[in-house]
């Protein structure tokens, strides 16, 4: 189906075809095909190593990459990577990938950097959902714990007002019930029709976002699934192996 | 030993042109922050600054107003070609940040080679910006030039906390330097933030140049010393850091101006790198890092 030729109603929100991604000679994504319906919630799973986090940079182009990837039909392949948020894609990367020696206030504002004028109403929805970033209004990222660092991570993102917002293990390091906080946050965005696109390790959580998972596995998708198919962990656990 | 007029009397000439060093050691900063590069030719914009705003005062005769504001300009045109031409095709091919580092060395003799065949070997001047003077207090004379020195680079630190904390621009420079992948993945455009800190660097050396060159000279080789001595008032004030450069400068300064004094004009050097070796022994990441760090440990 060429992206060109397919109707609105039936155009992915993101559709990357055979994409692939090298550090030198080792080959660490193979070519890998998928896609995100508009206000879809997909999650990735799959074990340490398997290649999820470069399929992240890949479809960003923070990894230089093979194949296409089209946003809403348009071909985005050669884009550089800063002009992906103009089209409204935006990426939480693991680790957080906050400036550190900046205010909590000063993040957000970078994050609005392509909305200038809309900031601090964009703030306010931020605040809304994590009223815990206003009392640490002024104090320095890196000062702040894990949990308030992933909700300010996830709030820069929306201050630059995504389609689609990908999301690189934020529940990484949290502790489980702020790792259901902030996934929850996620369903609730969902909700409110950002598309998302989760990349978890922590298949229970993330089994209950989503509708539909992508399993990686050695640098390459190995099944499709849809979460309401997945009777046990061991259907699961079987890809992981494989 | 000198007595305590003379001792002043370095201490106030070292704190002018420290300050100078320190402008240069900002422009080390901003550049580095913003792409890692450690821009050896940062010593050139000096001398281009005094170069250009000399030939514009002496075989234009223009108002040296005017010819500040022409000069600051067009120093950082050239700063912005160095990006273009030099560092930018050179990241673009996968060069390596050693690479890159040594086309600035390279560029800078370049352009002093530029200069000597354009401008010729004599050195330049050009009267302070205020008649009259020095300012006697007691015995210590403090030449107009150092107040302009003073109150320019005074009001440069202020314009530049401005720029880098309350500008859109300022604010994506300063993200750049902190996580450049997170600061464009927020749609912060790296390439032009590069251009913009090789213009700005420039342009905090076009100004150095044209402040200090009263009260010393101009001339195509100049750039150097300006560079070097930026670059240890840069690491001793913590590399990166503005203000820890600012403070390294003016120490760096005050310090070579007392070891003439004390020991002989042979001894500045000297005393500039034992001061740095000291610095980095005491201080491997640099004096304000160090204080930092050991702020936040009590």
């Amino acid at each position: 189906m060429s992206a060109a030729g397919t109707t609105a109603a039936s155009v992915p929100l993101l559709e990357a075809r055979d994409i692939s991604a090298s550090y030198g000679h080792v080959q660490a994504l193979k070519p890998t095909s998928l896609h995100i319906a508009e206000g879809e919630l997909v999650t990735i799973l799959g074990p340490n190593g398997a290649g999820k986090t470069t399929l992240m940079r890949a479809l960003t182009r923070l990894t230089a990459s093979m194949g296409s990837v089209f946003f809403r039909g348009e071909d985005i392949s050669g884009l550089p990577t800063h002009k992906l948020a103009r089209r409204g894609i935006v990426m939480v990367q693991e680790g957080r990938g906050l400036f550190p020696q900046m205010s909590v206030r000063e993040n957000l504002i970078i994050g609005a950097y392509l909305h200038a004028a809309e900031a601090e109403a964009q703030m306010g929805t931020v605040f809304e959902l994590f009223p815990r970033l206003r009392e640490r209004i002024d104090q320095i990222a890196g000062s702040l714990s894990g949990g308030e660092q992933q909700m300010l991570a996830i709030g820069r993102a929306l201050m630059a007002k995504p389609q689609l917002l990908m999301l690189d293990e934020p529940s990484l390091g949290l502790a489980p019930r702020v790792a259901f906080e902030i996934l929850s946050t996620l369903s609730e965005l969902n909700r409110r029709g950002i598309g998302i696109l989760l990349v978890e390790q922590k298949a229970p959580l993330a089994l209950k976002l989503a509708r539909r998972v992508y399993v990686i596995s050695l640098g390459k998708i190995v099944a499709e699934l849809k979460t309401d198919e997945i009777k046990s962990y061991h259907d699961l656990a079987r890809y992981y192996l494989h | 030993m000198p007595n305590l007029v003379e001792f002043l009397q370095s201490v106030v000439n070292g704190i002018g042109v420290g300050l100078i060093y320190g402008l240069v050691g900002i422009g080390f900063c901003v550049i580095y922050n913003a792409s890692g590069i450690v821009n050896f030719a940062q010593g050139v914009f000096v001398m281009l600054g005094g170069m250009v705003c000399q030939a514009l005062l002496t075989q234009f005769g223009i108002p040296l107003m005017l010819a500040v504001a022409l000069t600051i300009p067009l120093v950082a045109i050239s700063g912005m070609i160095m990006e273009l031409v030099i560092v930018r095709p050179m990241m673009h091919r996968g060069a390596t940040l050693f690479a890159i580092i040594l086309a600035t060395l390279a560029a800078q003799i370049m352009i002093e080679r530029i200069t000597l065949l354009t401008f010729g070997d004599r050195p330049r001047t050009y009267h302070e910006f205020t008649t009259g003077g020095p300012l006697k207090i007691g015995d210590i004379a403090i030449g107009y030039q150092l107040f302009w020195i003073l109150g320019c680079g005074a009001l440069l630190v202020l314009l530049l906390w401005l720029f880098f904390t309350r500008t859109r621009t300022g604010r994506a420079l300063r993200a750049c330097s902190q996580n450049r992948e997170a600061a464009q993945l927020l749609g912060v455009p790296v390439a032009r933030m590069m251009l913009i800190s090789f213009a700005l660097s420039a342009a905090l050396g076009a100004v150095a140049g044209i402040l200090v060159t009263p009260t010393q000279y101009t001339a195509y080789n100049v750039g150097t010393p300006f560079g070097v001595n930026g670059f240890i008032a840069a690491i001793i004030g913590g590399f990166g850091r503005a203000g820890g450069a600012l403070a390294g400068g003016l120490l760096l300064g005050v310090l070579q101006a007392l070891a003439i004094v004390a020991l002989g004009a042979g001894f500045k050097n000297v005393a500039a790198l034992s001061a740095l070796l000291v610095v980095l022994l005491l201080f491997p990441n640099g004096l304000f890092a160090g204080f930092s760090r050991g702020a936040k440990a009590h």
